[in-house]
């Protein structure tokens, strides 16, 4: 069955086009790279297929189901920025996500908790900037959901944090279901990859496979990148 | 699910308006503990009386004026900034969403409401009449109702509650419990109604927002100016054809009869037009920036 399905998907912003009949499926079982530049299009993308934006044109569905509650029930998302109350105790905001998502395995998040040595009992907002970070994304991957959406989740970390947020996703999403992971700091995440959907000014530029485009170009997906959005 | 988020609104929002409401209740106790003392009997204490008057006075506005503001603060900060995105993310309806933040700002904005009332009511009881006509004529009856017969220079059994009020005792707290009933509906309903106006903007959504409210409270006041002035002005009129009935008591029983009722229906109005922009601005799919 397929997973995700964009159906001339077009968002408009006035005059501006964000996304431009944009129509892509994805099946279980994959990691995606949503790779472009800074203002492509790829978090405008994942906003529509979020429901937080509402599209000008086209349809986005989920496992056949429309963008609604449904929907949402199947897709663990995590945004590029923090989202979360930071008046709230660790433990608080796992007890909201436990609550909300039948499909929240709580003892993977205070496993994971544990292992980082953040006290649950602490308040998110006296966390450092890099463990809030950790939290929502142990968060999200604590879910055992069927679509995971990642924005940007290796920006603006360091190194190691980096090795251990791909260690995070790779360790903890189910087989049958796909991770849409936005970036444009692709050297980093190229090898976790099997497939890559290049966004270019709102338009789909490519939706391939890696092992394909890598045979097919004889380059690393990171060069082939460089080629395509160079200035 | 609406329960749910309920629970989570409960939680979130009374970290901050349940100690004010305990201390609406607490400054009411002390309130009326002190009137009931001899401590403003001395020069002192009468001097002493005014301030914490006018203490009182400010802090029942600051905490109404503070719940309000919060109400409004949350619904937009919860759903349309940063938190929205874990909000609208969560398998819920936007109707739902909407409705728990209703219902609970209701829930808080009514019992402020029911407390600024009767709070308002317990120390004027205690202050009022007995200490006015103690001023006035050295002597008092020793009830409430009877102190303000007499100090309107009527006897106490020549008119009776529903003579000066327009309502027996009963039917004038059950008008106004009615009327703080549809009147909070409607106060919190123009601050969301606001912010998701606001919302439909391309930009400035915020300011947009305090522009939309300060313009609807401008006409909502003239509306219900009007709603309040035009039966009055028609009780005038009957005054001017009958003269003979012209005293402050049938003024003021006829007048609470045509402004309790025009006030309750101008608010009820006003909360199914509120409501009903609401549901169809939240049926519309969000566009978070």
């Amino acid at each position: 069955m397929t997973l995700l399905e964009c159906k001339n998907l077009t968002k408009k912003y006035g005059k501006h086009t964000a996304l431009n009949d944009i129509s892509l499926q994805i099946d279980g079982g994959h990691i995606i790279g949503l790779l472009g530049p800074n203002g492509s299009g790829k978090t405008t993308l994942i906003k529509l297929i979020t429901g937080l934006l509402c599209p000008t044109a086209g349809s986005v569905y989920v496992k056949e189901e429309p963008i609604g509650p449904a929907s949402k029930n199947l897709i663990s998302y995590l945004p590029d920025h923090s989202y979360l109350n930071g008046n709230l105790k660790v433990r608080e905001i796992i007890d909201f996500f436990a609550d909300f998502y039948e499909d929240f395995d709580s003892l993977r998040a205070y496993d994971m908790m544990a292992k980082l040595q953040i006290n649950p009992c602490q308040k998110l907002k006296t966390l450092s900037k890099g463990a809030q970070e950790k939290v929502q994304l142990i968060l999200v991957m604590s879910r055992h959901a069927s679509l995971y959406i990642l924005d940007e989740p290796l920006a603006g970390v360091d190194p190691a944090a980096r090795d251990y947020i791909l260690d995070t996703i790779l360790s903890n999403y189910d087989e049958d279901s796909s991770i849409l992971i936005s970036t444009h700091l692709i050297s980093d995440i190229e090898n976790i990859l099997d497939g890559v959907i290049f966004i270019k000014d709102g338009l789909l530029h490519t939706h391939a496979l890696v092992d394909e485009l890598r045979e097919q170009d004889r380059k690393s997906i990171d060069t082939i990148f460089r080629e395509v959005f160079k200035c | 699910m609406l329960k749910k988020l309920l629970k989570y609104e409960w939680k979130d929002t009374r970290k901050l308006l349940l100690p004010i409401h305990f201390a609406i209740v607490l400054i009411t106790i002390i309130g009326c503990f002190i009137l009931n003392t001899s401590i403003f009997d001395s020069e002192m204490g009468f001097l002493l009386a005014a301030p914490l008057l006018v203490l009182y006075i400010l802090a029942i506005i600051t905490f109404s004026c503070v719940t309000l503001v919060y109400l409004y603060i949350r619904f937009y900060k919860n759903l349309y900034t940063a938190e929205g995105y874990l909000m609208h993310t969560l398998p819920v309806t936007h109707t739902q969403l909407f409705h728990s933040k209703l219902i609970m700002g209701y829930f808080w904005f009514f019992l402020n409401s029911l407390l600024t009332t009767i709070s308002t009511t317990a120390l004027g009881a205690s202050l009022g009449f007995h200490e006015a006509f103690k001023e006035m004529s050295g002597e008092s009856s020793g009830s409430f109702i009877d102190d303000f017969f007499l100090s309107m220079g009527q006897t106490p059994d020549t008119f009776s509650f529903a003579d000066v009020f327009g309502f027996t005792l009963p039917m004038f707290v059950f008008s106004l419990f009615i009327m703080i009933l549809v009147c909070s509906f409607s106060s919190v309903l123009m601050g969301y109604v606001s912010v998701l106006l606001g919302q439909r903007m391309e930009r400035n959504k915020l300011a947009a927002t305090v522009g939309f409210y300060f313009g609807i409270y401008m006409v909502i006041q003239i509306l219900t100016s009007l709603a309040v002035v035009i039966p009055e002005l028609l009780l005038m009129n009957k005054y001017l054809d009958e003269p003979m009935n012209f005293s402050t008591q049938y003024i003021m029983a006829d007048s609470f009869q045509t402004l309790f009722p025009a006030m309750i229906i101008s608010y009820l109005l006003m909360d199914i037009i509120f409501y009903i922009i609401c549901r169809i601005l939240v049926k519309r799919q969000v566009n978070l920036d």
